[in-house]
């Protein structure tokens, strides 16, 4: 059976004769998981986010070697706005995601060239705002708004799309709880439906709706167990 | 009674003059202490922040810093005493490498250059960026950013320390570095305020906590 996500043997680096970021990594990730990804910053999570979507090798390059399979599709042979119909990413940092004069623009952008319908097109705003608790903010400019809506804006865009592989890249650093719990209530929705979410995380709290864990360290990736993630990375749990 | 570092009298704030972002913001701030701002996003956190530091001036009120009012004081002023955290680390980096970016403020005040170096290296090394030390900026993790950021602002020796949600893209072992630098802030008198979201982070330190709903201060507490 071809599952969403397949990644064999992949090696990346950024530059030549510099340690490979990504040093040999499997992996198979099912429809209907929520996949978590831990890990030290600077140890190479958001380039296996990059990997997964396309956007290395189609935006960024680099060295890479080895597949990522995107319903048993090679990535690097896929044009990017084929991979984007199947893979949606959050980034870490709204403001590099966010271009529209609106909110409401903004979350239109993907459905409209998606070529929807005016109509079903309304549909996925009114949705996805309601999910982020933005809908007052409709008609005002993301630029406006504070650095935690921002990054509501950018989840709402983004699962406008309705991805079958929906990437969140820290994309709840900045959220309050209540709008954290709204958003992780969401996933496991999404993942009921058969979608396949990946979450980079480095709160333990919110590994909670987490399947599976896995740490990411010397370019690698070791699953660990998601009530003990907090001594996986050397760290007792805090009060 | 302590002295107040930042006080804030009867305070109002709107960005288009129509919808008012913050109303009776009434606070202080001792010198030394620690106080956290949390509350839901869009409630004006990031904007009491700037007030404080000056970077936007009050509608009416008065924001005072060491009893001076901010309208009468310039950014060099307060940059002088306060350390400002954005948000977005990508806000506040812009030179090509961490040294630089670094050395920069020390080196535009005419500080002698080994000592501005010293000070460079043993931030790198407290944040654990030594190893970055020859790379280009823009190649940098958005959490090796972040700690850059911090880095920059710590080279300064401020006063008092202005932290805009200072956890994001910080891993847990990095979070603890940086509780156990700013407990030791604390400790040689450094005056510090946190707006975040993070109660785990929160929970380490002992002072004031001010929660904002709608501009408003709705609950101070102490810890």
């Amino acid at each position: 059976m071809i599952k969403p996500l397949e990644i064999r043997g992949l090696c990346f680096r950024y530059e030549a004769g510099t340690p490979r970021i990504i040093d040999g990594i499997d992996l198979d990730i099912p429809g209907g998981e929520v996949f978590s990804i831990m890990g030290l910053s600077g140890c190479g999570k958001t380039t296996l986010c990059y990997c997964m979507c396309g956007i290395i090798p189609h935006v960024y390059g680099g060295y890479m070697s080895g597949d990522v399979l995107v319903f048993g599709e090679r990535a690097a042979e896929m044009r990017l706005p084929v991979i984007s119909t199947k893979v949606g990413i959050v980034f870490q940092d709204p403001d590099t995601q966010l271009f529209s004069p609106t909110v409401e623009d903004e979350v239109a952008f993907g459905p409209e060239n998606l070529c929807l319908s005016r109509s079903d097109i309304g549909t996925r705003i009114d949705e996805c705002l309601e999910i982020v608790g933005l809908r007052r903010y409709r008609l005002s400019h993301p630029e406006r708004l504070s650095g935690g809506e921002k990054q509501l804006v950018a989840i709402a865009s983004v699962m406008a799309l309705r991805p079958e592989i929906l990437i969140m890249d820290e994309s709840l650093s900045q959220i309050d709880s209540e709008g954290r719990e709204r958003i992780k209530e969401t996933i496991l929705k999404l993942r009921s439906m058969g979608k396949t979410i990946i979450m980079v995380e480095h709160d333990i709290d919110n590994l909670d709706i987490a399947d599976r864990v896995f740490l990411m360290e010397n370019g690698r990736l070791r699953q660990v167990d998601k009530d003990r993630a907090g001594d996986a990375v050397g760290l007792y749990r805090g009060t | 009674m302590l002295l107040a570092f930042i006080e804030a009298h009867d305070v109002c704030f709107a960005y288009d003059k129509k919808t008012a972002v913050i109303t009776g913001l009434d606070m202080k701030m001792a010198a030394g202490s620690f106080t956290a701002i949390m509350g839901p996003n869009g409630s004006g956190k990031t904007t009491i922040g700037k007030l404080m530091m000056g970077i936007i001036r009050p509608d009416s009120g008065k924001i005072l810093i060491e009893g001076d009012d901010t309208r009468q004081l310039d950014l060099g002023q307060t940059g002088s005493k306060i350390g400002y955290l954005f948000q977005n680390p990508e806000f506040q980096i812009f030179s090509h490498n961490l040294y630089d970016e670094l050395t920069f403020i020390p080196r535009l005040k005419g500080a002698e250059e080994k000592s501005a170096a010293l000070q460079a290296d043993r931030l790198l090394r407290l944040l654990q960026l030594e190893d970055k030390k020859d790379v280009p900026t823009f190649s940098l993790s958005y959490g090796e950013k972040q700690r850059l950021a911090i880095a920059g602002i710590l080279m300064g020796r401020p006063r008092y320390l202005i932290l805009d949600e200072p956890t994001t893209g910080l891993d847990m072992v990095r979070k603890n570095i940086l509780i156990s630098i700013l407990m030791k802030l604390l400790d040689e008198g450094t005056g510090i305020t946190v707006i975040t979201h993070d109660h785990r982070f929160v929970s380490h330190f002992s002072g004031q906590l001010l929660q904002i709903k709608e501009g408003r201060i709705i609950e101070t507490g102490i810890k």
